[in-house]
């Protein structure tokens, strides 16, 4: 029975994931082309409650915030996947090298990780954009460097434990290729944890990418981001509720879609592992 | 076991070294130096600003900066700070305890919202578990400085009269400490409260589940004994797992925390130090950090590595 | 010295009443008593009313200080703390005047020289006697190269320093100078360091109102009352305490909660809404002090044609930024701010002012760059909110005239860095407030470092500037200003925007006596005291 409540709940949190994937994704797209204002415009309205002029109102020099939320999201979104992108392709080639290879090469490569695993995430990244000025390029290069280690050694982990199978043992006591082994066994078997890991990561970079920002390290005026519009709106707070809640809920809303994906998949693939 | 501890422990050496050296460049790859720095607006004559760093040590080569630098760190010498002249040490301990304080306080809070709500939604399944369940997606959503920066409109809003920036040092009043801790610990264990959460629910869904349950009714106990008896053993490696990773991720919520709350953690003196281009400081503290996690780390790995006896280390 | 009328009549209504409490009597006295205060109400501001002696004032700063000696600090945000513990032969009044401090009288014989009497019976704080000694030490020091001082470049004008007896020093300048007394008043680059005393950085020892107690990096910041302060009855209070906060949103939260009684707030937005939704708070309009300058770096295209720089004049409409960014908080700028002397009214006629987007238009073509042109990277301190958000003002005003930039915000070290060798296209550093207008002025001197640099060449200008050093008739020295100004507006070699005062300060109706000063400094914290 409690199977049964499993399969029904995976497959909702998915559906639902998915859903809010696609808007996210739509955002990223069609972002500049949906927003009513350029995000850029200033004018001597500032600090407005919602009109229908500006549904959210406006921030401290009178931008509209509800196209600097589309906007914002558009960049921050577009960083996040193309740096996790990066980082799971890195983390993938390091993982698999390290776990099929293993001896030496694989202790060398993985205490030179563990260095960059010994920063702690946050203070790598700022120091990282510190020295390399925050624009959007080197946004992506920082959180690839960041999260690459994290899903190498996602990866690495079924790898070394798929070796030592008895049945990949035989299989290459009979005879099968390598390479045949490493598609037909050690493949499948990374696909679940490695699609997890990735929306987890997904969610954790959109923390990373609004709390740089926040700090004043993300991508600079005029373009919009998320964390800096939070940050901003702190000292008008009383004047304009708005202009945190806004920001507020829009992270929220992105890091939510990739934990229930994150859930969705997890569910999903227990069941099909069973 | 002990074998690969040990091993574990021997390797932080080097990585430790070589994490301090990354610091090292990296500081200095940071555009301007201390003496730009600490001039500000304020404009100085290029001989005035060479003065400064002479005093530094700034004008020898970068090498031998390190290696001074590690000549006194191995007597125990973590340096002077640059901008208050002070031992970093001195001013780096008490600011790691309140960060310390900070996130043991976050922890217990998580652990106590944790588990009984992981209790109540299994205990209780249906609509509790649902409701449970969905607080906790919600939770981990909220990023825990958009948490922070709500509580902060909130008070703000509702009750302008009440002063939420008032850190007091906790040898000087305790409770006032504690009570100007509470807002930022709560925004901290909240997203830890939902793993400790599940965790908690999977433990107790599979206890329930148990024959031993059924056995030990028969001979008499009552069932919520055994349940403290296996949830303590059972439950309690992955809560620890848990927020021991918290303390390593310590300084990367911290900074958000104590700039938003306004509390002399770890977090805002690393912040200060790297935009004052205070390397003393900046070394220590990414010392501290990395042994901090690096420990972690290990015990992290000691804890999976018993769970699942197949993975083999090398 | 402010008119006392009736002020121990007051001081005793005030005692009966808080001691009897509201009786029937009493309700006839406070009926009579208010009267009386209320035709008192503008004085009542100012110096009356019986100040009440004791008290600890906890004011909300947002930086630490970085050093205490006043020879050798260059952190902006120490000024605070050496304001309270040391003077200096002359200090600034309430309507930014130079009036005598530890100086009791001078004769100027001629233009070059300065005979200084000086006060007598002045303690240090660590008892030590101030005299003449005193004086000499802390010249020669800030004129060592050695020390690296920031107030060598203002005193570089001094030939000698000579003590004649223990209470009377001569100084003697190369050159005349009207900024001399000036430089003098400033704190903390004229004030007097005791000689014989080491590490005044940690342990700072001077004449100040108030003595050093401790320090706590990044908590908390303690002042006593100096027993032995010269001036009679000063300072009121017993205890002067700064707690630092690491941002506005902070301060706000704690001057609203009374955790701190008096604060200065960086943005004029903010600073209205306090004191808007709490009304026991005051606030002071502040005198403006400091400019929104955009510099330009001339040595090469396209910013050595005198045309794109008019065309960005032109494109510029400086009341929309003032309204805009500062709420209307502030004037129109031009090189010299109000407060000083031949200072711009913000609405005087200047050069280009006026904006125009047609003509920037037309003057961008003649200059060949009919279809628009591209500025590059428009380089502003990160960490000031007002600049940043100025920028990108600026940018969509100066999109309409078909000028692109790209605004890059950067870290203060590197940036004064780049604008002090003038390697950048646009810039912008908003300056603090400067004891004189030839401070300002001169970073146009072609002959100067930061003038080569941007690549200055006006001979005319530099004698404009120099001879306006040495006019010492206060009028005619503001009208040589004035010529200047408009002179630079005309060849836009700068840019400026709007002036403003560096802080918004706001402060809980019982703190009385303190008067905020265009310098931005809080020397006035002598004469406050609290009505609770």
């Amino acid at each position: 029975m409690s199977e049964r409540q499993r399969l029904g709940g995976g497959n909702a949190m998915m559906s639902v994931g998915l859903l809010m994937l696609a808007s996210l994704v739509a955002i990223t797209l069609f972002g500049t082309l949906i927003a009513p204002y350029n995000p850029s415009e200033t004018s001597a309205d500032s600090l407005a409650g919602p009109t229908a002029a500006h549904w959210l109102g406006t921030d401290s020099i009178g931008r509209d915030l509800l196209s600097r939320l589309i906007v914002g999201g558009r960049t921050t979104l577009l960083i996040t996947f193309v740096a996790v992108t990066l980082a799971v392709c890195c983390g993938l080639v390091l993982g698999l090298f390290c776990g099929y290879v293993g001896g030496l090469a694989d202790q060398v490569v993985m205490r030179i990780l563990d260095v960059v695993f010994a920063f702690p995430v946050f203070l790598l990244a700022i120091a990282v954009v510190a020295a390399l000025g925050p624009s959007v390029p080197n946004l992506i290069l920082t959180i690839a460097i960041v999260y690459t280690p994290r899903l190498a050694r996602v990866v690495r982990g079924p790898v070394l434990s798929v070796k030592r199978w008895d049945h990949v043992e035989a299989a290459r006591s009979v005879g099968v290729s390598e390479f045949n082994i490493a598609t037909r066994h050690v493949l499948p078997l990374i696909v679940s944890p490695v699609l997890v890991e990735t929306s987890l990561t997904l969610a954790q970079t959109i923390f990373t990418i609004t709390a740089l920002s926040f700090l004043g390290l993300g991508p600079p005026p005029p373009d919009p981001n998320w964390g800096a519009m939070l940050s901003e709106a702190r000292q008008f707070m009383e004047l304009a509720p708005l202009a945190v809640i806004g920001p507020a809920a829009a992270i929220v809303f992105a890091t939510l879609t990739f934990i229930v994906l994150a859930n969705g998949l997890r569910e999903r693939l227990d069941v099909a592992s069973r | 076991m002990r074998r690969l501890v040990l091993i574990r422990l021997a390797w932080m050496l080097p990585i430790l070294l070589g994490v301090s050296v990354v610091a090292f460049v990296l500081m200095r790859a940071l555009p301007g130096d201390f003496a730009q720095a600490s001039a500000g607006t304020t404009e100085l004559a290029p001989e005035a600003l060479n003065i400064i760093r002479r005093d530094m040590g700034l004008d020898r080569p970068v090498w031998e900066q390190y290696l001074r630098w590690l000549g006194k760190l191995l007597k125990g010498d973590f340096g002077d700070s640059f901008t208050t002249h002070k031992p970093v040490l001195g001013e780096l301990l008490p600011r790691l305890a309140v960060t310390a304080e900070l996130t043991l306080i976050a922890g217990l809070m998580a652990m106590a919202m944790g588990a009984s709500s992981g209790l109540a939604s299994a205990r209780w399944r249906g609509r509790t578990d649902w409701l449970v369940r969905g607080i906790n997606g919600l939770f981990l959503a909220v990023p825990n400085f958009v948490v922070a920066t709500l509580i902060v409109l909130l008070a703000g809003l509702y009750f302008p009269e009440v002063g939420i920036f008032n850190y007091t040092p906790f040898l000087t009043d305790p409770l006032g400490n504690l009570g100007s801790m509470l807002l930022p610990a709560f925004s901290l264990a909240l997203a830890v409260s939902v793993t400790i959460s599940e965790n908690t629910r999977a433990a107790v869904l599979e206890v329930s589940s148990q024959d031993f349950v059924m056995v030990a009714r028969a001979k008499g106990l009552r069932p919520s004994t055994i349940l403290w008896q296996y949830l303590v053993r059972n439950a309690l490696t992955p809560i620890i797992t848990v927020t021991g990773l918290q303390l390593a991720s310590l300084l990367g919520g911290s900074i958000l925390i104590e700039t938003i709350f306004t509390i002399p953690g770890m977090g805002q003196y690393l912040f200060d130090a790297v935009s004052g281009r205070n390397y003393p400081v900046v070394q220590a503290i990414v010392l501290v950090a990395a042994t901090i996690v690096l420990l972690v780390n290990v015990l992290v790995d000691v804890a999976y590595a018993r769970v699942d006896a197949r993975v083999s280390y090398e | 010295m402010a008119t006392r009328i009736n002020e121990s009549t007051l001081a005793d209504e005030a005692t009966f009443i808080a001691a009897e409490g509201l009786q029937r009597r009493s309700l006839l006295r406070l009926a009579i008593s208010g009267g009386t205060l209320a035709t008192l109400g503008p004085l009542a501001n100012a110096q009356s009313g019986s100040p009440k002696r004791g008290g600890t004032l906890v004011i909300g700063a947002d930086a630490d200080p970085i050093g205490l000696d006043p020879v050798t600090l260059t952190a902006y945000s120490s000024y605070d703390f050496t304001a309270l513990l040391y003077t200096g032969l002359f200090r600034w009044n309430a309507d930014m005047k130079v009036e005598l401090d530890l100086a009791a009288g001078y004769i100027a014989p001629n233009e070059t020289t300065y005979i200084i009497r000086l006060r007598q019976g002045v303690k240090f704080h660590n008892g030590q006697d101030f005299t003449a000694e005193d004086v000499k030490h802390t010249f020669d020091r800030i004129l060592d190269p050695a020390s690296a001082s920031p107030s060598a470049t203002l005193f570089s004008g001094i030939k000698a320093v000579t003590v004649i007896d223990p209470f009377t020093v001569k100084f003697e300048l190369k050159a005349p100078s009207a900024t001399f007394l000036s430089y003098l008043a400033t704190n903390p680059n004229g004030v007097i360091v005791p000689r014989g005393v080491a590490d005044l950085k940690t342990k700072p020892v001077g004449t100040g109102p108030f003595v050093f107690e401790s320090y706590e990096p990044n908590q908390q910041f303690t002042l006593k009352a100096n027993p032995n302060y010269y001036e009679d009855k000063q300072p009121y209070l017993n205890t002067v305490v700064f707690k630092f906060f690491k941002d506005q949103a902070s301060i706000s939260s704690a001057l609203r909660s009374k955790a701190i009684d008096m604060t200065w707030f960086k943005d004029p937005k903010v600073s209205a809404q306090i004191v808007k939704s709490s009304p026991d708070l005051a606030s002071a309009p502040g005198k403006t002090s400091r400019t929104f300058p955009v510099w330009m770096s001339m040595k090469a295209k396209p910013f050595n044609d005198v045309r794109v720089r008019r065309a960005l004049s032109l494109a510029t409409d400086r009341k929309a930024c003032l309204q805009t960014v500062l709420g209307g908080s502030g004037k129109v700028g031009a090189m010299v701010p109000e407060s000083q002397v031949g200072g711009y009214d913000g609405v005087g006629p200047m050069p280009y002012y006026k904006t125009d987007v047609v003509a920037a238009k037309k003057l961008l073509a003649q200059a060949g760059y009919a279809n628009g042109i591209d500025l590059g990277d428009y380089i502003v301190v990160a960490a000031n909110a007002l600049d940043v958000q100025c920028a990108q003002v600026l940018q969509q005003q100066w999109a309409a005239a078909g000028i692109k930039v790209n605004i890059k915000p950067m870290e203060t070290a590197p940036l004064i860095g780049l604008w002090l060798k003038g390697d950048f296209g646009l810039l912008s550093i908003a300056l603090s407030w400067s004891p004189d207008p030839d401070a300002i002025v001169s970073r146009l001197l072609s002959t100067g470092s930061q003038g080569k640099g941007i690549g200055m060449a006006d001979a005319p200008l530099d004698k404009l500037i120099e001879d306006a050093r040495a006019i010492l008739d206060n009028t005619k020295r503001a009208a040589a200003y004035q010529q200047i100004q408009k002179h630079i507006a005309d060849q836009a070699y700068i840019l400026q925007i709007y002036q403003y005062p560096l802080r918004w300060e706001a402060w809980r109706k019982y703190v009385k006596g303190y008067v905020p000063l265009a310098a931005n400094i809080r020397t006035f914290v002598r004469t406050t005291w609290l009505d609770k």
